[in-house]
């Protein structure tokens, strides 16, 4: 095993990567560790915190006396809150983990300079806990998404400092000759985050921008962060463990070029569909109509290439947990962008804008989409940092049932209604608060859903930290520990 | 004061879009885009071959 490399030697442009030793997984996998926990087990404790938000901000919804004696806790802090806890804290949190994990192993050679990354962890945590007390403070910026203060937010640019420095060095010493997509749409996340948080931060707050501007700029990131911070994060995940768990690879491999490419030169022009028919310059929003329609390329076709990867092979997800979340999540992507092309068509808009529509589908996007991901991604990787297997089946199975059935119940009844609201807000003859009246049943549904979700959430909880302090069995060294079931040893895989 | 983020902003953004073409333009130069089957094997090795699943349930804990 070759000596720590020091980060001067990594930065020197004089270095050769053929200085790097080609790994075994199972050492990638090792030197991934201690990084890689941190942002796990950081994640979880957010995805704990932002629940809590959650059922608060649900149930204030409805029932609006609720804790209301508590200041911190009103409405437009418990909501912002929980926004900011599962986007900076559960979803960026295993962004970064799973994003390390698959560079290592992508990039075939083990994680240097782990301390680099434990020092972005520790930043970047801090910087959201202030961020989220601010929040609760009273201290909100008030700009969707946006709302951390900014004494938190420099914080935050340091720690991605980092882990930015960190992905240019990692890359440069590849072995790997191949750059295998996965990798692509993590290097470009990672490219794009900083610029989209930066522009944001600049235009809205430390130097904001003029008027109307601002509603645009404000879009723009908040649209960008889902799709060109999270979803390529999220393709990247799918298009690793599918093939990964199956043993087969990607079906083809020029949709995976193809849908990349078109996601790139698409996804930026969308986010000003959240301002249609507001005073914006119409060919503005004209622009964001197409792109948004012409996200359907890439979205087809890395649907079309996810289930012709799956085809013949179905039979899997009773045995892979990972692969069931994965699959799950990869099939709402496929669903919720083909809705919000839909909700960008400019009579379809009409109707759900500013209604609970736009909720529902924003959490099957982050949630039915990229955190189902995540889990999935999660129990592949831990077990293979921890070398110990989960403890529980059952506890998994529980997990994934319950935010399965959990998620679905909460984007279909909040479509649903707030779909319901949409046409009932055009029409003139009722008064608005019959509207809102009206939706209320839609709420006690949603916060029933977050519930199941919490107990999904809960098994989970349960399951890590268990395999946590469980003995880990001897001479456990391999990446893969599992004993396949006697069904599969006998029968392979196509 | 306004300006000098947005001309620099400006310029940044002029920079990353060159940098989407020039790596459009390296990866076809560097046979990113030939092979595409050596491409999608890529991740499997001799330790996780293709043809052999590598996620499964953990067994239960009570043996018969």
């Amino acid at each position: 095993m070759a000596s720590t490399p020091s980060l001067a030697a990594s930065i020197n442009p004089a270095t050769l990567p053929d200085d790097v030793p080609r790994a075994e997984l199972s050492a990638i996998d090792a030197s991934t560790k201690w990084p890689v926990m941190l942002f796990l087990l950081s994640s979880l404790a957010w995805l704990l915190l932002g629940t809590v938000f959650a059922l608060i901000s649900s149930v204030k919804m409805h029932t609006p006396e609720f804790l209301g004696n508590y200041e911190w806790l009103t409405f437009g802090r418990a909501r912002s809150a929980h926004l900011n806890a599962v986007i900076y804290g559960w979803s960026t949190n295993a962004a970064f983990a799973v994003a390390f994990w698959l560079m290592a192993r992508l990039s075939r050679a083990c994680l240097r300079h782990a301390g680099v990354l434990i020092a972005a962890a520790c930043l970047w945590n801090l910087g959201v806990t202030i961020g989220i007390v601010g929040i609760l403070a009273g201290d909100s910026t008030s700009i969707e998404w946006l709302e951390m203060p900014p004494y938190a937010t420099p914080l935050l640019f340091v720690a991605y400092a980092l882990v930015g420095a960190w992905a240019i060095i990692t890359f440069r010493f590849r072995k790997a000759e191949h750059v295998y997509v996965s990798q692509w749409y993590l290097l470009a996340a990672l490219f794009w985050f900083p610029w989209l948080y930066s522009i944001a931060q600049i235009m809205l707050i430390f130097e904001p921008a003029r008027g109307t501007v601002q509603a645009l700029v404000n879009w723009w990131f908040a649209h960008n962060v889902l799709g060109l911070w999270f979803t390529p994060i999220g393709l990247a995940a799918v298009y690793y463990f599918i093939p990964k768990v199956l043993g087969k690879p990607i079906h083809s491999y020029y949709l995976s070029a193809l849908g990349f490419w078109s996601l790139a030169i698409f996804y930026n022009w969308a986010g000003v569909h959240h301002l249609i028919g507001g005073p914006v310059p119409a060919w503005v929003i004209s622009a964001g109509i197409a792109a948004s329609l012409m996200m359907v390329i890439p979205v087809v076709v890395t649907a079309v290439n996810h289930h012709l990867t799956m085809v013949g092979s179905f039979g899997a997800l009773r045995y892979s947990p990972t692969l069931r979340f994965v699959v799950f999540g990869a099939v709402n992507y496929t669903l919720v962008s083909l809705t919000g092309s839909a909700m960008a068509i400019r009579s379809v808009n009409e109707i759900t804008h500013f209604t609970h529509f736009t909720v529902g589908h924003a959490h099957q996007g982050m949630y039915a989409f990229f955190t189902m991901v995540m889990f999935g991604a999660i129990y592949y990787i831990l077990p293979r940092l921890l070398l110990k297997e989960w403890p529980s089946a059952a506890l998994i199975r529980t997990h994934f049932w319950c935010v399965a059935i959990g998620v679905t119940l909460y984007w279909v009844d909040l479509e649903i209604g707030g779909w319901i609201q949409g046409l009932q807000m055009n029409n003139p003859d009722l008064p608005f608060i019959e509207v809102v009246r009206n939706t209320i049943p839609y709420l006690f549904v949603r916060s029933a859903a977050g519930l199941l979700m919490t107990v999904g959430h809960l098994a989970f909880t349960v399951n890590v930290l268990w395999m946590l302090g469980a003995r880990r069995p001897a001479g456990a060294t391999a990446p893969t520990l599992f004993r396949p079931p006697p069904a599969l040893q006998a029968a392979p895989v196509r | 004061m306004a300006w000098v983020f947005y001309t620099v902003a400006f310029l940044v953004a002029l920079a990353l879009s060159g940098s989407a073409v020039y790596a459009l333009f390296w990866a076809s130069k560097h046979g990113q885009l030939r092979d595409f089957e050596r491409g999608a094997a890529s991740i499997f090795d001799d330790q996780e071959p293709v043809g052999r699943m590598t996620d499964h349930f953990p067994a239960r804990r009570r043996k018969p």
